[in-house]
């Protein structure tokens, strides 16, 4: 079964990828597929872009073997994010989950959690993981501000903003000593790495 | 060198774009008119994408040593020291203002423009202000013809999708048959259009999804936004379809309060 690529304009290209799908070495094998410019993959879909007059070939290929290989070219990092679990959002999110504001805190702290896509903003990883009690819709009315290194939950994702930004996202504490986005080295925070969250302090 | 006078309206300082990034979050920046900032560096003697100051309202630079400074009229001057020169606020959205050499800002993350919302690129990453002084680069001399100015006036064309699942045959028909207006909320990051209000399936749960410079998103209010060069690397919108590279340009200058429709 051929993959089915969908023109995204005259640039780019997008496929569909299949549930489950090792997203990070679906990147890594289009990224090196010649003439591709940039490729950003998202846990349903990879898009390739590319000059109009200069369409790279093999990429549904490139995408199948990267499918059936499973793993990807470059190995995952672990990382470790201190948090200060004071957010503006703990307490209400305690209520919508039922919990009490601490064990909000345990639950999250104790996940460890994948990098399912990067996107939004430089250096915003939406993190898969989440205890499934931590699972409550975006803010209805989101929040003109967020500050950079706000942590926040919602839906199945738990993340950290970079950068200000405006969001819908529930707010339980802060990032301390972590850098989301470097401008020497990109984003910290990659396809498929692994993050685990401890409470600042202990 | 050159200090920012008066200003009215955002400026920054912006090239040719850092594409290649979009997989750390890192849209590809770049020029909203791309042909008028090839125009303004051509009359500087500048490659294309070299650095220029893009702004989308008036703007008076001062000279504080000699300097030869181009807009997208086509035309270059010479600055002596104290010699002022005033851009003015013409039919386009936005408008360039390029120096011989280029403008020296550094190269961050694979490029000189600004990016706003990460705070980076341009100068110290932020709009410009009254007072700021910026250097000439050093780059070498290029001879190219300037290139035609921008048309604002003919139908955009587009290649349809890549979500047309999400649309019914009356509402792709709406789009294509309607004429749209530049609303006053457009930016960077994206242009926004109002008059038709188009009919999309609701679908909460539909994953965040790779988005492209260009890619027409129509959100619940029904009012589409076209993606520009500043645009988050994801969205959870569909995209009814999406301008072909080369008409961007067309898009992104016409001003607040102008038309478009789209074709295929």
């Amino acid at each position: 079964m051929s993959l089915l690529l969908r023109p995204f304009g005259d640039g780019a290209l997008r496929a569909h990828l299949p549930e489950g799908a090792n997203a990070r070495a679906v990147l890594d094998a289009l990224r090196a597929v010649p003439r591709v410019v940039d490729a950003i993959v998202t846990e349903r879909h990879a898009v390739v872009s590319f000059e109009p007059e200069a369409r790279p070939d093999g990429l549904a290929e490139a995408i199948e073997r990267a499918l059936s290989a499973g793993s990807a070219a470059s190995a995952p990092r672990d990382h470790i994010v201190r948090v200060r679990y004071e957010g503006e959002d703990l307490d209400e999110l305690a209520i919508r989950a039922g919990l009490a504001p601490a064990d909000v805190i345990s639950l999250h702290a104790e996940g460890t959690y994948v990098v399912a896509l990067v996107g939004f903003l430089p250096g915003f990883g939406y993190l898969r993981g989440l205890d499934p009690r931590l699972v409550v819709p975006r803010r209805a009315n989101p929040r003109p501000r967020i500050l950079p290194l706000s942590v926040a939950v919602a839906g199945p994702y738990t993340g950290i903003y970079p950068f200000a930004s405006p969001g819908g996202w529930n707010l339980i504490g802060t990032a301390v000593g972590f850098s989301p986005f470097d401008v020497r080295s990109g984003a910290a925070l990659a396809l498929g790495d692994r993050v685990r969250f401890v409470r600042d302090g202990s | 060198m050159i200090e920012i006078g008066a200003i009215t309206g955002l400026a920054t300082v912006q090239d040719g774009g850092r594409p290649g990034h979009m997989h750390d979050g890192v849209p590809p920046g770049g020029p909203l008119v791309p042909e008028l900032l090839g125009r303004a560096n051509a009359a500087a003697r500048n490659a294309p994408g070299e650095a220029a100051i893009e702004a989308f309202g008036g703007l008076t630079l001062v000279a504080r040593a000699p300097v030869v400074l181009a807009s997208d009229d086509g035309e270059a001057r010479v600055l002596a020291i104290g010699e002022a020169y005033a851009l003015r606020r013409e039919e386009t959205a936005v408008r360039y203002v390029a120096v011989r050499g280029g403008i020296a800002v550094p190269v961050v993350f694979g490029g000189r423009g600004t990016l706003l919302v990460a705070a980076f690129g341009g100068h110290e990453g932020r709009p410009l202000r009254r007072g700021d002084v910026l250097r000439a680069g050093d780059a070498p001399p290029e001879h190219r013809p300037p290139g035609l100015p921008v048309d604002t006036a003919p139908a955009v064309p587009v290649v349809l999708g890549p979500d047309l699942d999400r649309f019914d045959a009356e509402t792709i028909d709406a789009f294509l048959a309607s004429t749209f207006t530049i609303d006053a909320r457009s930016d960077r990051v994206g242009t926004r259009l109002s008059g038709t209000r188009l009919v999309c399936a609701p679908d909460p749960g539909a994953p965040s999804a790779p988005m492209v410079r260009g890619a027409i998103q129509v959100p619940p209010s029904g009012e589409p936004i076209v993606l520009g060069p500043d645009h988050p690397t994801t969205g959870g919108y569909p995209v009814i379809a999406t301008v072909v590279r080369r008409h961007l340009g067309s898009l992104a200058a016409r001003p607040i309060g102008a038309t478009v429709r789209f074709v295929t």
